[in-house]
């Protein structure tokens, strides 16, 4: 039987390569094994995936890389993650986040990143997807008791939503953290917005977003 | 007092011959503003030629700037390839975009056809309408004709395309093939229909960014593109370019130094690239920007015009030329006297 060191070390590495068999063969090893699949998702693929994080951030690996790797994580995670509801060690929660793209903007491709990290770090996440109107965040957030709220925009031209989004959330969602994130936005215009975290991509935003919830 | 002693025409015609005109010539990049200011639905700036061309005509004449009309959209090669568009009608909607792409799966990109009547491909029948209002008032007359992986990203769907980059770097080439070949179909059109020395090409690259893609993947997916696009239009013997590098390209500038432009080429960089970098890599060309759009959106006009005096104290003197512009597109709504801030800054420290 494989030990538990060499099945993380595979899973970590199936994701670092951006390879959905391995991260497969890999997760089912775990099973097989019978190692802890909080452990493994946590120790393998999340671990994998904080790794290529640290790559991007130092200019080492961009966007198509990352999203390869994300497949692979899901292909791991869709083995592992309905057995951990029943492990001993249970799974760990962090809360529950809300995610989308604003109205007006259809670019999702940083906003999908963010899902993922925040996901691999313990969140529930759930998607509303792109070009979302304001009410869809309240009715999903009050529906789901969201602990973070993320909103995302690519362009110099949706941001605006952000910004007027903002107000009305912090009075309509008093226990909800918010977060945004986008290449046009910065710390400045989320501190001037009132918005409670702000992420310069995927990575920072979960780490913002951890912190968040824990502070 | 100072005054003005060129036309917005005269101004431009100095600075493309090589000539310095009395002050930094400026180029705001508010295409969707000008319908707003005049009243009119922002979608009008990319659905109705006419309008739009009315629109950008009595903006510039408002404000005082110095560029023409022209077509233009960042998320084109959709709707030309088939694909749907939606024109920016909902609240926050800030330009055209892509619906539908024409290309859903693996199977699609061999059986992708290129538009055989490049007149009636998507946005074109709109482009070419504006190009003929450019033309009848002795205006320079501007094609898009990229940038080819941004085309791309509109026909495969960015995030389809960011993972085949990787996965199935075959399929991206087979595309860029097809946009390459449809470009240069478009550039021969308009080359017959307006003669070459009219003529403006204009590339709009920001897929190419390196917030989405390494070097590496612009000089195997991007750079020999560009290159076959750039010189199959330099063949038709068009002189004039103006390409605008969007947002964080630093890593690629060695790469847009292989591109073949002519002295007569207007590269436009994002706030990510620093003015004095551009004016090291591109000695003789002519360098556009980087005004913060957000800041023009957000801020008060004092900031808007010490950021706007920044850029012009950096590149006023470069050899190739300069224009005061911002870094990407104004957000329709910024406040107009935030936009006036660009041409109060080359009139107060842009005189030569």
């Amino acid at each position: 039987m494989l030990d538990e060191a060499t099945i993380l070390e595979r899973l970590s590495r199936a994701v670092m390569d951006g390879d959905e068999d391995a991260a497969t063969q890999a997760a089912n090893d775990a099973v097989g094994a019978g190692m802890d699949p909080q452990r493994a998702i946590m120790e393998g693929l999340a671990a994998g995936m904080a790794e290529m994080g640290r790559l991007y951030e130092e200019g080492e690996c961009y966007v198509p890389e990352l999203m390869v790797s994300s497949e692979a994580l899901y292909a791991g995670l869709a083995i592992l993650r309905p057995l951990v509801v029943q492990s001993a060690s249970g799974a760990i929660d962090r809360g529950v986040a809300v995610i989308g793209a604003v109205q007006g903007d259809i670019h999702d491709i940083g906003k999908n990143l963010v899902k993922m990290m925040l996901e691999v770090s313990g969140l529930a996440v759930h998607d509303l997807g792109r070009d979302v109107e304001m009410d869809a965040f309240i009715d999903e957030c009050m529906k789901v008791k969201a602990d973070l709220l993320c909103l995302s925009a690519l362009m110099t031209t949706t941001i605006i939503a952000i910004k007027d989004y903002l107000p009305v959330f912090k009075a309509k969602l008093p226990g909800t953290k918010i977060m945004i994130g986008g290449a046009p936005l910065n710390q400045r215009l989320a501190d001037e917005w009132g918005a409670d975290g702000y992420g310069e991509n995927a990575m920072e935003a979960a780490r913002v977003a951890i912190r968040l919830l824990e502070g | 007092m100072w005054c003005e002693t060129m036309s917005s025409a005269e101004r431009m015609g100095a600075l493309m011959r090589g000539e310095r005109p009395d002050r930094v010539p400026v180029i705001p990049f508010i295409f969707g503003h000008t319908a707003l200011v005049c009243g009119q639905p922002l979608a009008r700036a990319f659905d109705d030629a006419e309008e739009s061309f009315r629109c950008q005509v009595l903006a510039a004449e408002m404000y005082g700037y110095d560029g023409g009309p022209l077509y233009a959209y960042a998320s084109a090669g959709g709707w030309e390839f088939g694909g749907d568009v939606e024109f920016p009608a909902k609240k926050y909607s800030g330009a055209t975009v892509v619906t539908r792409t024409p290309i859903q799966n693996e199977d699609d990109v061999y059986t992708l056809p290129v538009p055989e009547d490049i007149t009636k491909a998507g946005a074109l029948p709109i482009a070419l309408g504006l190009a003929r209002k450019q033309a009848e008032h002795g205006m320079p007359v501007t094609l898009q004709i990229g940038s080819p992986l941004t085309w791309a990203g509109s026909v495969i769907g960015e995030e389809r395309m960011m993972v085949w980059l990787i996965k199935k770097p075959e399929l991206v080439h087979i595309v860029l093939d097809k946009v390459s070949q449809f470009l240069i179909k478009v550039a021969e059109h308009y080359t017959k229909e307006f003669g070459a020395e009219k003529l403006m090409a204009f590339h709009g690259a920001a897929t190419e960014s390196n917030m989405l893609i390494s070097p590496k993947q612009f000089e195997t997916f991007v750079l020999p593109y560009l290159q076959r696009i750039n010189s199959r239009v330099l063949d038709l013997g068009v002189t004039s370019f103006f390409i605008h590098i969007c947002g964080e390209q630093n890593k690629n500038l060695k790469f847009w130094q292989q591109v073949p432009v002519t002295r007569q080429t207007v590269m436009s960089f994002g706030r990510e690239v620093e003015l004095a970098t551009a004016m090291e890599m591109f000695p003789e060309q002519i360098i556009a920007g980087n005004v913060d759009p957000t800041i023009i959106q957000e801020s008060r006009a004092e900031e808007v015009l010490r950021q706007a005096k920044e850029c012009i104290e950096v590149a006023k003197y470069h050899k190739g030329g300069y224009i005061l512009m911002a870094g990407c597109d104004v957000p329709p709504q910024a406040p107009p006297v935030n936009v006036f801030q660009m041409v109060k800054a080359a009139r107060e420290f842009g005189r030569y």
